[in-house]
């Protein structure tokens, strides 16, 4: 039922949420002393064809303040948009699909 | 005299509509229904699965369930047009017959 | 964690940093008061914030174990407890023996703009909470 793409597009929503929580707990520990930014390898999770909860790894680079915190509420903002423009396209392509999928079950039903 | 009209279980039904000529082992609409019918309970039973799992709050992710009942219900549909198919073929077949 | 666990997330944010603000403010209104009821001037408070594990009624002891750090919330409010600042003013009604009157060791212009930030932390996290709550609809939009 629906193709292996649509399984593909799941994955990446999955992918998407993780990565939006942690955001989201990046954004409410931005004054936090002592805490590190969050995040997941997407790209690597996203091949890795087992599936399965993503790891979550500290982010390196990043300028840390005198207190040892390092969020950037500019690269969390940036991602909070990012990942809610992409789990929106994603939703999109699998309602599409659903769509097609329902109206040639409904055409099919037709002809006699 | 042609021969009396019996009442069709739904098992009989494969046989009784398998075209004179066809080989035994073709089954091609018992197939397809077998098929069909398989179906539809694995993606029902994925979706209870899901359900339970969310409702449960074990980690399952709001869309991955509703995708999960989604393909149950796009299924099922798919199934009822499916037999749907199979009864009028079959209806079809037994009018050329009389 | 689902979706939903992580607007208490951001919920938590936005509660620690409204605290913030309060204290800041409050720091701000008396930042030149020499005589509270307690004896002697004003003392400056600072919030401590904390990570705290995420967590929802929803959830189950089984998937808490997953989480990584969720919230935040203040852990304690500390007050200075360093020496006031003395001001020679011997006219002054809170004037000591000497002539010096004790004020608050409060710097305005940083804690207005630590206030500052506090503001934008809170308008983060409501963002955080709206992006979240558009991507639990679209996950309903997925219904027919």
């Amino acid at each position: 039922m629906l193709s292996p793409l649509a399984g593909q597009v799941e994955r990446y929503m999955d992918l998407l949420t993780a990565r939006q929580k942690l955001v989201a707990s990046n954004i409410a520990n931005a004054d936090t002393p002592g805490y590190h930014t969050q995040d997941i390898d997407f790209q690597t999770e996203f091949q890795n064809a087992a599936g399965g909860p993503p790891r979550t790894i500290e982010v390196q680079g990043l300028q840390v303040k005198n207190d040892g915190n390092d969020v950037s509420l500019d690269r969390e903002s940036r991602l909070l948009s990012e990942n809610a423009m992409r789990f929106q396209l994603a939703s999109n392509l699998l309602r599409s699909e659903m769509r097609i999928l329902r109206s040639a079950i409904q055409e099919g039903g037709k002809t006699s | 005299m042609p021969a009396p009209i019996l009442p069709v279980s739904p098992a009989a039904l494969p046989d009784a509509i398998r075209l004179p000529g066809e080989s035994a082992g073709s089954g091609a609409f018992q197939d397809v229904l077998a098929g069909a019918i398989h179906s539809v309970e694995a993606f029902g039973q994925d979706a209870s699965a899901s359900v339970q799992r969310f409702l449960a709050g074990e980690g399952e992710e709001l869309h991955s369930t509703i995708m999960a009942t989604q393909r149950a219900e796009l299924s099922f549909e798919l199934f009822q047009q499916v037999r749907n198919k199979v009864v009028s073929a079959y209806q079809e077949i037994m009018r050329m017959q009389m | 964690m689902s979706l939903f666990s992580v607007l208490s997330i951001g919920a938590s944010g936005m509660a620690a940093q409204r605290i913030r603000a309060e204290i800041l403010t409050q720091n701000l209104a008396n930042a030149e008061t020499t005589r509270t009821p307690d004896g002697g001037p004003y003392r400056r408070q600072d919030v401590i914030f904390e990570s705290t594990p995420a967590e929802s009624p929803f959830s189950s002891v089984f998937n808490a174990q997953m989480e990584a750090a969720g919230g935040v919330a203040v852990s304690q409010v500390v007050t200075d407890s360093g020496a006031p600042e003395m001001r020679y003013l011997p006219g002054h009604p809170d004037a000591n023996s000497e002539g010096y009157v004790a004020f608050p060791k409060i710097n305005p212009a940083e804690d207005m703009v630590d206030l500052m930030g506090a503001a934008r932390n809170y308008q983060a996290n409501v963002a955080a909470i709206g992006a979240v709550k558009d991507m639990i609809e679209r996950s309903m939009d997925l219904f027919r």
